[in-house]
């Protein structure tokens, strides 16, 4: 009984010398104080990792990782000479190996480009028609505005076997009507690289225009509407508005949301792996999970490219915007 | 003559319509709005009635035929342009969960992403209460760190997490031999999933919960310490309970974005098992990798997994959209 009281009085004696250490630190020390779970987690799972895995990237480990030799840039040079193609899986290549269309999406760095690109392309002028659409007054806004969220929400495992139940050569409707129009092979569609890279990329821009939207809405939204009401009394047609003072001040919201959606864009892989497969549509992270087990210095060299790609894009958004990035 | 009027009459509205038009362009660009409306309404939900005409398709009429039925009207044959169901069997629905212990996956779901946001909205809170209400050197530069980290991508960070958690060798310093300490086997639990997501979404977080905890006036928290509460109670009984709309838009987020991840849901959980902590994700592909040809199971299971998101979008619509333009822009 004794002991107890005693371990109780303690307990709360160092609680409350904890207390008024807390209380008595500076503002900095503080703050610092507070940070520390932030750059415990993000050490840990972060930056650890990236390090990490440049280390990885700069030796040759054996196959059963018994051991490792130090070869250098070796993993990065035999990567863009072509070297390390064979150990990618079902004959994709890092680089293309020519430059036909075939070779160019066959190419790990050429199809995550070109998936980045055509998706956020498509994205933004989509997500600018529906931004356009929700800034109006309109009776039921509320539930069309919901309606187009909702893919935004959808997890991306369901997003992929809706596309894949919708092209699939044994239910899906979509692929005899699309492929007589020449876009799509007519069988085996989701195994044919062009065709499922073109229906990966129709998933992503039905899923992710919404996020488009809402930025390019919220710039919308913070136009002065008086801005209108001079044009209206200057003659000013609805097209002309649009030309003269919407786009020209939502410009720099789209230009961060384009880079801000690149870079997301360009981690894609759960939406390959579920619709089609890495071997099929190989993206840089398809490549870095299908070689990561039995390849482990060519998979951390391709990772880390991807990380330096996104890498030197965000420097690049943070140097053009600077204090305002933040 | 006589058809030339007969013409004018039978394009009667038509050119009523146009001639009002003319004069009035207004009416064109309502016109124009409500198709682009009804565009977008039809392209963003017509996937989810194909899951359902799937769903409640009998397995046996799946592969019977075409989903266009062939319509006959007044003589003229087509082909319909929108899919109908080939039969009707609401059964799809029980069954999933009988081949598939698919509520398994979906309770292993939530639990992971409570799990996320609960970490998250703690150590975000933190944060943001720096970020958002102190001065201090170094603040922008910390802020800058956070943002970049964030948009480097998973695949950048999975090879050595996964040989962490595969616990088989210790952590050593990066370009040292040193060790530290060698780590729990945390794959297929749920440890293995919650550190990544946390550390992946806490920043999007951080910036919601600045902005919202720095707009609270200081004298509320001069108040409350001259009351006599400490510092981390002002945080937490002050500040925190005056930004409710801001912690639920936090909340909101992560656990939206835990409950769509797929990277590290599909790779930490080795096996898609739903006693190994394996989220939807194992459990929607278990049916493609299972039940090749049951496409009505692979959709029903896909209309439950997406019930709770379509239920939190409509429910909190407001907070999505203030949380994803007022955090994305910020990052």
């Amino acid at each position: 009984m004794s002991t107890d009281t005693g371990r109780e009085s303690r307990r709360s004696g160092a609680l409350v010398d904890a207390m008024r250490w807390m209380e008595n630190l500076s503002d900095t020390q503080y703050a610092y104080l507070l940070l520390l779970p932030v750059f415990v987690l993000l050490g840990v799972v972060a930056l650890y990792p990236l390090l990490r895995t440049f280390e990885l990237s700069l030796y040759a480990t054996s196959l059963d990782f018994s051991s490792r030799s130090f070869v250098g840039l070796g993993n990065y040079v035999g990567l863009f000479t072509g070297e390390k193609n064979q150990f990618l899986p079902g004959g994709t290549t890092f680089l293309p190996s020519n430059l036909s269309l075939r070779a160019l999406l066959n190419s790990a760095l050429v199809v995550t480009i070109i998936f980045a690109v055509v998706s956020v392309l498509f994205e933004t002028l989509i997500g600018l028609g529906q931004a356009l659409i929700l800034d109006q007054d309109f009776y039921g806004r509320r539930w069309v505005r919901a309606a187009i969220i909702i893919p935004w929400a959808v997890p991306i495992v369901i997003q992929g076997m809706i596309f894949f139940l919708m092209f699939n050569s044994n239910v899906g409707f979509l692929t005899p009507p699309l492929a007589d129009l020449g876009l799509l092979a007519p069988t085996n569609t989701l195994n044919d690289t062009p065709s499922a890279t073109f229906i990966i990329i129709v998933a992503d821009i039905w899923k992710t225009s919404a996020f488009m939207a809402l930025l390019i809405l919220a710039g919308l939204q913070s136009i002065d509407r008086g801005l209108y009401d001079v044009a209206k009394v200057a003659g000013a047609t609805k097209w002309q508005q649009f030309k003269l003072i919407t786009f020209p001040l939502i410009l720099p919201t789209i230009g961060v949301a384009v880079l801000f959606r690149s870079v997301q864009a360009m981690r894609v892989f759960g939406i390959i792996d579920t619709v089609s497969s890495c071997t099929v549509v190989p993206s840089l992270s398809c490549m870095v999970v299908a070689t990561f087990t039995t390849r482990e210095g060519t998979s951390a060299a391709i990772a880390f490219v991807t990380a330096a790609i996104i890498g030197s894009v965000v420097m690049g958004l943070i140097l053009w915007q600077g204090e305002d990035a933040i | 003559m006589a058809t030339t009027t007969e013409d004018q009459s039978s394009d009667g509205p038509l050119q009523r319509w146009t001639q009002s038009a003319i004069k009035n362009p207004e009416k064109v660009y309502r016109a124009l709005f409500y198709a682009a409306m009804i565009f977008f309404l039809v392209t963003t939900l017509f996937p989810f009635y194909w899951l359902v005409v799937l769903a409640v398709t009998p397995e046996g009429n799946l592969l019977a035929g075409s989903f266009l039925p062939t319509v006959n009207l007044f003589g003229v044959s087509g082909t319909f342009p929108l899919p109908v169901p080939k039969g009707f069997n609401p059964g799809a629905f029980i069954n999933v969960f009988q081949e598939v212990p698919f509520h398994l996956y979906m309770l292993n779901s939530f639990a992971l992403a409570i799990t996320t946001t609960v970490i998250v909205l703690f150590v975000a809170s933190l944060a943001g209460y720096v970020f958002g209400r102190l001065r201090f050197p170094g603040r922008a530069l910390l802020m800058l760190a956070i943002l970049a980290i964030s948009y480097f991508p998973p695949a950048a960070f999975v090879i050595p997490l996964f040989q962490a958690f595969a616990g088989n060798a210790p952590i050593t310093i990066p370009f040292t031999n040193i060790p530290l300490f060698t780590p729990p086997r945390l794959l297929n639990t749920p440890g293995s999933m919650v550190l990544p997501f946390s550390a992946l979404f806490m920043p999007l977080s951080i910036f919601i919960l600045t902005t919202f905890y720095g707009q609270i006036p200081d004298g509320l928290e001069d108040a409350a310490r001259v009351e006599g509460t400490t510092r981390l109670g002002a945080l937490f009984r002050v500040i925190m309970p005056l930004s409710a709309p801001g912690v639920a838009t936090a909340s909101v987020l992560t656990f939206i974005a835990v409950y769509n991840e797929y990277f590290f849901s599909s790779i930490m959980a080795t096996s898609p098992e739903a006693t190994k902590w394996s989220p939807i994700v194992g459990g929607i592909l278990s049916y493609q990798t299972q039940y090749t040809t049951q496409y009505n199971l692979m959709a029903a299971a896909s209309i439950i997994g997406v019930l709770p998101v379509v239920i939190l979008v409509v429910v909190a619509q407001e907070r999505i959209v203030s949380g994803l333009t007022s955090g994305a822009l910020k990052e």
